[in-house]
């Protein structure tokens, strides 16, 4: 019974004043590096003890080191490069907003472990198990520029070796779940979609490690029941965000029986914090369709466009309306 | 055979040329500067991308859509009987736009691409081409709330675009292109955009044009020829399946062709041997003089460098072929 209704989060918190002052200095090149990673440390530690006072079950380490999901595995300030990928121009994503979009500029290769170091500082932090972080391989080709494949497929199929080596990696050091994001996985689902469920296949296959995947906005009507096909243990959808429309597809298609449902109870665009009630409520409607062992409570995403106080009381609330549901249930 | 093309530029430059746009935008949400300054600002940097774009050796330039925000709000919010809500995606690409939402009567109310054509055109050497977002893609990326019925949607926009459309046409500009990539996915409005274009074009003199981008024309394109402009533009870059159907068809000899030849979504830059070949291919279909070499899309997907290379080798491309053809631009 202690599985049933487990909590966690998606990947990223907010990141303190002084690391963002911090990466941008660095960028500037008036920081140097030991300087920054200690920092990214210390903002890392803050949000282990976040998680464990509010009470998280499975802990993520916060993205303190990451800016972007893709460019941080692309050589942005502070990051990481796979080999054959370079950062390129800024290029608007809407609004006044702009981003660095990566480039797959040569043959793809894992440059040695990527993400492992943090895994394993956080991990030193806790006694509750902490995450392992991944951007899936259709997404980081789908949201970079390719100019060494001919085809996208190329490029997927390579993408997802490297990142396959990098799960190969967390698990030697001991992760026991991994959660790769595939936020773009609905870009064009009747080209590509069996593409990029071939691809997450060959991250995972034969490797002994609790995968999860994380999807978020976008036509996930499109894409269900076909993202059942995605070979993990739990999927994870922004429910919140959408006023859980998305239950109208687990009515009409059931959830299978051998996955979990990563439900997100908490919207991360939104400033307002939800209340305790909205929670149980919302979470009711779930467990209607679902056995609670088969049901784990996130944020719809990412929390780090919230501040630091709004993304603590946004996780509070989740807990706490799974704690009064447990108790109604008799789960505790 | 002239070089265009299709419609917006990137806003900002790369380091360490100063993002001007991008700051003056972020000062006056701050309330720090007037909107007056933010509009000079604009007109600056739209006489800049005016100026990239002839110096890549482009032959009919546009404004660059700088003061767009994107394709659908900029006509919107000058429109009456929009609201405008939430980012959604903008079909397949890792951009987004607010959409507008139809909350009353679709009305026109003063001029301003019009005033824009006129100021770009007055900083420009080279012919200035109009755009103006077209009525089923602004009905298809809206919500309607008012009329609830998409037909009725699509009338009212045409309506309210024609005197935009005229009035540009009474300035003296040269083209007055109207995009509607959306056609490509409901082909079912092909009736509604010929009554629409009707509608808008009504007494326009000056060459028209209709572009496309990112989708297949397969279920579109005899129809897509029969409509009241003069220059259908299609991306052959997204969808290579679309040079087989160019192929398929004879082209009529009214009509010209825009075609997307240069990826405007990805940087790997093509070479001058690829666009003569490009070209090569088209001449069969097309002749020259009917033929408008341009990339495949607006070029905001590529970072501002990358998009002026792509430009400048669009160029170098266009006047290959033609010393290889024996043609004259």
């Amino acid at each position: 019974m202690r599985e049933a209704l487990l909590t966690s989060a998606v990947g990223s918190y907010p990141k303190p004043d002084y690391l963002v002052r911090a990466r941008n200095a660095y960028a500037q090149g008036k920081l140097d590096v030991q300087e920054l990673r200690q920092l990214e440390r210390k903002a890392t530690e803050y949000w282990v003890r976040v998680q464990e006072r509010v009470g998280l079950d499975v802990l993520v380490h916060g993205e303190q080191e990451r800016g972007d999901m893709v460019a941080y595995f692309a050589g942005e300030p502070g990051g990481v490069v796979i080999e054959g990928m370079k950062l390129g121009g800024l290029v608007r994503s809407y609004g006044n907003r702009y981003y660095h979009k990566p480039i797959i500029a040569g043959k793809l290769r894992w440059p040695g472990p990527m993400t492992v170091d943090m895994w394993r500082f956080t991990q030193s932090l806790t006694d509750r198990p902490v995450k392992g972080m991944l951007t899936g391989p259709y997404t980081m080709v789908e949201w970079s520029f390719n100019e060494y494949y001919p085809t996208r497929e190329e490029a997927v199929m390579d993408m997802a070796l490297v990142i396959r080596e990098e799960v190969k990696a967390l698990v030697a050091a001991g992760c026991r779940y991994i959660q790769i994001d595939e936020p773009a996985i609905h870009t064009r689902p009747e080209e590509d979609f069996d593409m990029a469920v071939e691809a997450f296949r060959r991250v995972v296959e034969g490797i002994d490690c609790e995968f999860h995947t994380h999807i978020c906005y976008g036509p996930i009507e499109k894409i269900y029941p076909d993202v059942l096909r995605l070979p993990v243990r739990q999927i994870h959808l922004a429910f919140k965000n959408t006023g859980f429309q998305y239950l109208k597809l687990l009515e009409e298609h059931p959830w299978p029986s051998d996955k979990v449902l990563g439900v997100g109870v908490t919207d991360v665009h939104n400033h307002k914090v939800e209340s305790v009630e909205e929670v149980v409520e919302d979470m009711k409607r779930v467990l209607k369709l679902l056995p609670p062992e088969q049901v784990w409570v996130l944020p719809d995403c990412g929390l780090k466009t919230r501040t630091p106080e709004e993304a603590e009381a946004k996780l509070r609330v989740m807990v706490e309306g799974v704690q009064r549901l447990k108790r109604e249930l008799g789960l505790d | 055979m002239l070089t265009t093309v299709v419609g917006h530029y990137p806003k900002i430059p790369n380091r360490p040329r100063p993002a001007r746009l991008r700051q003056a935008i972020a000062r006056y949400e701050r309330g720090e500067i007037s909107r007056q300054e933010l509009a000079r600002i604009e007109d600056e940097v739209t006489i800049e991308v005016i100026q990239e774009q002839v110096e890549a050796g482009i032959d009919i330039v546009t404004d660059g859509q700088i003061r767009w925000e994107d394709d659908q709000t900029y006509i919107a919010r000058r429109l009456s009987g929009f609201n405008i809500n939430g980012l959604v995606r903008y079909l397949d690409t890792n951009t987004y736009f607010r959409q507008p939402v139809v909350v009353g009567e679709i009305r026109h109310r003063e001029t301003f691409l019009v005033h824009d054509w006129r100021f770009a055109q007055e900083h420009s050497p080279r012919p200035v081409k109009a755009i103006v977002t077209g009525p089923i893609t602004l009905a298809r990326l809206s919500q309607d709330e008012h009329y609830r019925d998409h037909g009725r949607l699509v009338i009212a926009l045409a309506e309210a675009l024609a005197p935009e459309v005229r009035a540009l046409a009474e300035a003296g500009a040269p083209i007055v292109q109207v995009n509607e990539p959306l056609i490509l996915w409901h082909q079912e409005d092909l009736p509604l955009l010929r009554r629409a274009l009707q509608i808008m074009l009504d007494g326009v003199t000056c060459e028209t044009a209709l572009y496309t981008w990112f989708g297949s024309i397969e279920r579109v394109y005899p129809q897509l020829l029969e409509l009241p402009v003069t220059t259908i533009g299609i991306d052959l870059v997204s969808q290579p399946r679309n040079w087989q159907v160019l192929g398929q068809h004879t082209f009529p000899t009214d009509r010209k062709l825009g075609a997307g030849i240069v990826d405007g979504r990805n940087t790997r830059l093509e070479s001058v041997e690829e666009i003569v070949a490009a070209v090569r291919h088209l001449t069969r279909i097309v002749p020259p003089d009917r033929l408008y070499l341009n990339p495949s899309c607006g070029l905001e997907y590529l970072p501002r460098e990358v998009a002026q290379d792509k430009l400048r080798r669009l160029a170098e491309g266009a006047h290959a072929a033609r010393q290889a053809l024996g043609v004259e631009a």
